[in-house]
């Protein structure tokens, strides 16, 4: 298991190009489902949204579409799923977009299995149930272990956490992006992404 | 019919006299008055009565927001500052100013549509508002700090999250022509605010909202974004993010042969800097919240200051580019734009004040020894950063220029005052604008198009800001190869037909002049500017984009007719209210005649609607010239279309009543102003 992950951190290293930290690796078939020390198996997600910060323009049209598509209509920031972090003097804007983790900390934390691996889509994206939820938040805060800020974020009207299902195959993220920034990356055999091929972000 | 969305329902009202925060609800004023620029009229009209002086405590100073603002609507980041203003000049009366950039969608997220600031603080202070409440704090170490500055302080304390409209040492100084600035550039400039925000001794509005708005329809509003967005632009070319991904796109005319951002820097040294990879200094676009075209750039450089330049700000001073011809765009035009953003000056007067100043000196009117300026020098950094310094403290010449430059002239009188007048064009009561394509510089440079002089004639501020006409000119002129500058206008009379016809009603408008080339032709000038008008109040109250809104000339088309749906369509997904395109014309003519009804409260009849004789005496590039009889005869018509008094250009008693104004028809009749029925 180590061995495998050590090789594919050294090829990472090929794709952190243009495409920053969003690292992806198509595997063969071989590898579909992750094994973990605990037993644990966790499908690998068939697609990934990747990232080109030196187009983006800081126009935050991917954080309202997401809200607006997924919250029926509450259009606000902080209920996004994407979120884009700006420094406006400097003009440095870094979208940060869930990586569908290979092996996924909010997944493996959440206490009512409300974290689920979307089959049904066949996205394979670590979707919330939201009837399951329970609003904890552990989720929250694994995922803050290692990026930040945390990808899955607390509804407060609702009292539950809500996260990127990939918009059950069409992101319209990526969709309305007026400059190309963000693009899916897909893969049938399924995408060896986020942690633990990166740990930080 | 209720709302279901896009207003979330609350107005703040912060009297800085005694530090006393309440609220109003929105629904007094809306759906009728909409918001941003019609909302902010309502609320003008009911408090700030002509006796009040803009610099005085009790004038408002009025933030609008509108119905699409925090949500995903494509340009949905503006807001409109509105009050009595310090700049508008010789009498100080109404005016309206736009704001891109950010700062909108915070204030709706944290529950409010507009603020209403009055009174005048003992001390300086700051307002801070977040989700659902607003505090005034103690803003002493903040006083005297530039605008950038000011915002990294306030970002420190409430997080970089937060959005700051500030002020720098121009707006704490009173001066008649401060901007209020957000982020790295975007501000409210026209109209002075920024004075009228140092003379209530308020720094700076900081506003972070982690609430929402709701959009009534959120389906139908992504599929009118969508169409926007498609009509408007392309995703850009993995290397360069100013070239569209598909080839053919012509984008939108504020891309148009320039591709995304359009207002970017000229060539020069800057630009080639930027261009070399190696060299850290870049270019790169910069969008206002929500918008698909992204006009404006972000700069940056290891001896410049960051930020964001677009048209106007960052072409301020272009004498630098004759100072120093081998050099183009340099540097030092770079840092003079970021220097009068941090001390919080508009640059758009610095446009007027510097080339006038250069004519004085020329004319031997002004001296170095007397104004303490090294004129001689205008276009170096010397000049610039002197004149900049003088004008933000007040010191000596620069307590003078910090009037304005139409107050300056007036003050020096005679040929001074006269020289003035070329960049000044309104006569009358109620100038202090500067020149924005009526003619000299218009489009195409140095021909005369009739619509251009009504509209000058009849606005509060700078006409022609809301770029929906000027945008179909350039449009045509891009579209057969020719740039704004040198386009025939006969050759694009064709391709304007279909356009002229589907925004404006007739194809012949697009034949600004007659058959024999000679004269110019006035015969649509009216109704054309009437719907120019209705089409600007709406837009600047639901709120888009000045430049990209309304659409009406589409450059991908055979037929190059754009589409004027877009903003009643978006008005109707996010609120839930229907409203049919004749319906928010109908409301864009009723808020006109309010904003008229402003400046005749103020004193402006029929005789401040002129021109100086200037605009008059010039023949343009094809001979021909505008004649007084017919801009006299074109207001005429615009008046009786209006529902005004032809003799006074005041609205009528019938015309308020038919607009439900009547709060308006009975002041004007308290103080025996109102107009004749005509
Ligand atoms: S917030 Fe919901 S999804 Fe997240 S861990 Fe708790 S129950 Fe699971
Ligand atoms: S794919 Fe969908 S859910 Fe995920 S960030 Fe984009 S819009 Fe939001
Ligand atoms: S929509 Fe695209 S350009 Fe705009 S902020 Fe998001 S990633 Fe950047």
């Amino acid at each position: 298991m180590n061995g495998e992950v050590n090789r594919r951190t050294i090829l990472k290293g090929f794709t952190v190009g243009i495409f920053g930290l969003g690292g992806v690796i198509s595997l063969g078939n071989f590898l579909e489902v992750l094994t973990f020390p605990n037993g644990q198996k966790v499908a690998l997600a068939k697609g990934v949204i990747l990232v080109d910060k030196s187009l983006c323009s800081g126009c935050r049209i991917c954080e309202m579409v997401c809200a607006n598509f997924n919250s029926a209509g509450r259009n606000a920031a902080s209920l996004s799923r994407i979120l884009l972090e700006k420094e406006y003097l400097g003009g440095d804007y870094q979208p940060k977009v869930c990586h569908q983790c290979a092996d996924p900390p909010c997944l493996k934390v959440c206490p009512v299995t409300a974290l689920q691996v979307d089959r049904q889509k066949g996205t394979y994206a670590r979707v919330i149930d939201e009837r399951a939820c329970i609003g904890c938040q552990k989720c929250v805060e694994a995922c803050r272990q290692y990026f930040r800020p945390s990808r899955p974020r607390f509804d407060v009207q609702k009292n539950r956490a809500v996260k990127c299902h990939l918009c059950f195959g069409d992101p319209q993220c990526v969709k309305f992006c007026p400059l190309g920034v963000l693009r899916v990356e897909r893969s049938e055999k399924g995408l060896l992404v986020g942690y633990p091929v990166i740990k930080e972000d | 019919m209720a709302p279901s969305g896009g207003w979330v329902g609350k107005i703040l009202r912060v009297d800085l006299t005694n530090w006393k925060i309440s609220e109003i609800s929105t629904f007094d004023y809306v759906p009728k008055f909409l918001g941003g620029r019609g909302l902010g009229a309502k609320i003008y009209w009911d408090e700030v009565p002509p006796e009040v002086g803009a610099l005085d405590p009790e004038n408002r100073l009025i933030f609008a927001t509108g119905p699409l603002q925090g949500t995903m609507a494509p340009t949905s980041g503006r807001f409109m500052v509105l009050g009595k203003s310090p700049q508008t000049a010789p009498t100080e009366s109404f005016c309206r100013s736009g704001v891109g950039g950010h700062w909108a969608p915070e204030l709706k997220w944290a529950g409010y549509d507009a603020l209403i600031i009055q009174g005048k603080s003992p001390k300086p202070v700051y307002l801070w508002i977040t989700d659902q409440k607003a505090e005034i704090l103690d803003a002493t170490r903040l006083w005297g700090l530039d605008t950038y500055r000011t915002q990294q302080m306030i970002w420190k304390l409430h997080g970089p999250k937060t959005r700051v409209m500030v002020i720098g040492k121009a707006g704490e100084n009173r001066s008649r022509i401060a901007c209020i600035l957000t982020d790295s550039g975007d501000a409210s400039g026209q109209g002075g605010f920024g004075g009228v925000m140092g003379s209530k001794n308020l720094k700076a509005i900081a506003v972070r909202g982690t609430g929402s708005v709701i959009v009534a329809r959120p389906k139908e509003l992504m599929e009118i974004t969508h169409r926007i967005q498609s009509l408007f632009s392309r995703k850009s070319l993995k290397s360069n993010p100013y070239q569209p991904e598909e080839k053919g796109f012509k984008y939108n005319i504020w891309g148009g042969g320039y591709g995304r951002g359009s207002l970017s820097l000229l060539q020069g040294e800057l630009l080639d800097l930027c261009q070399d990879p190696s060299s850290g200094y870049s270019q790169t676009p910069e969008g206002c919240f929500a918008c698909p075209v992204s006009c404006r750039s972000h700069v940056k450089g290891p001896d410049i200051i960051k930020g964001v330049a677009f048209c106007a700000q960052s072409y301020m001073y272009l004498e630098s580019l004759v100072h120093q011809p081998e050099k183009g765009y340099s540097k030092i035009t770079w840092q003079a734009a970021k220097l009068a953003d941090l001390y919080g000056i508009n640059a758009y007067e610095l446009m007027a004040i510097i080339p006038w100043l250069a004519d004085c000196f020329r004319e031997k009117l002004i001296t170095e020894e007397g104004t303490g300026l090294p004129l001689k020098e205008i276009g170096s950094w010397n000049f610039i950063s002197k004149l900049l310094h003088q004008m933000a403290e007040r010191e000596g010449f620069g307590d003078l220029l910090a009037e304005g430059g139409q107050r300056a002239a007036a003050k020096l009188g005679g040929k001074a005052e006269k020289l003035s007048q070329m960049y000044y064009p309104r006569a009358g009561k109620f100038g202090g604008y500067r020149e924005h394509w009526v003619y000299l510089g218009g489009f195409p440079t140095g021909y005369a198009v009739p619509p251009l002089a009504l509209m000058w004639v009849l606005d509060n501020r700078d006409a022609l800001v809301s770029h929906s006409f000027i945008s179909m000119l350039w449009g045509a002129a891009f579209t057969i190869g020719q740039n704004a500058l040198t386009a025939v206008p006969e050759k694009i009379f064709p391709i304007l037909k279909p356009v002229m016809k589907a925004a404006y009603g007739s194809a012949e408008a697009a034949e600004f002049f007659r058959a024999d080339g000679k004269s110019l032709n006035w015969k649509w000038t009216a109704p054309v500017v009437k719907r120019y008008h209705e089409h600007s109040l709406l837009k600047d109250s639901y709120i888009v984009c000045d430049i990209l809104f309304p659409y009406l000339f589409n450059a991908n088309s055979s037929d190059h007719v754009g589409d004027s749906t877009l903003e009643s369509r978006l008005y109707s997904a996010v609120t839930g209210m229907e409203m049919s395109l004749e319906e928010s014309y109908k409301k864009g003519e009723m808020l006109c005649t309010l904003e008229r009804a402003l400046a005749v409260r103020d004193g402006r009849t029929r005789k401040d609607d002129i021109l100086h004789d200037l605009y008059f005496e010039k023949e343009d590039a094809g001979g021909r010239k505008y004649l007084r009889e017919d801009l006299e005869r074109s207001k005429s018509e615009y008046y009786s279309r209006m529902g005004w008094d032809v003799k006074t250009g005041i609205p009528t008693a019938s015309t308020l009543e038919q607009w439900d104004l009547k709060e308006v028809a009975e002041d004007f009749q308290r103080r025996k102003i109102l107009g004749q029925r005509s």
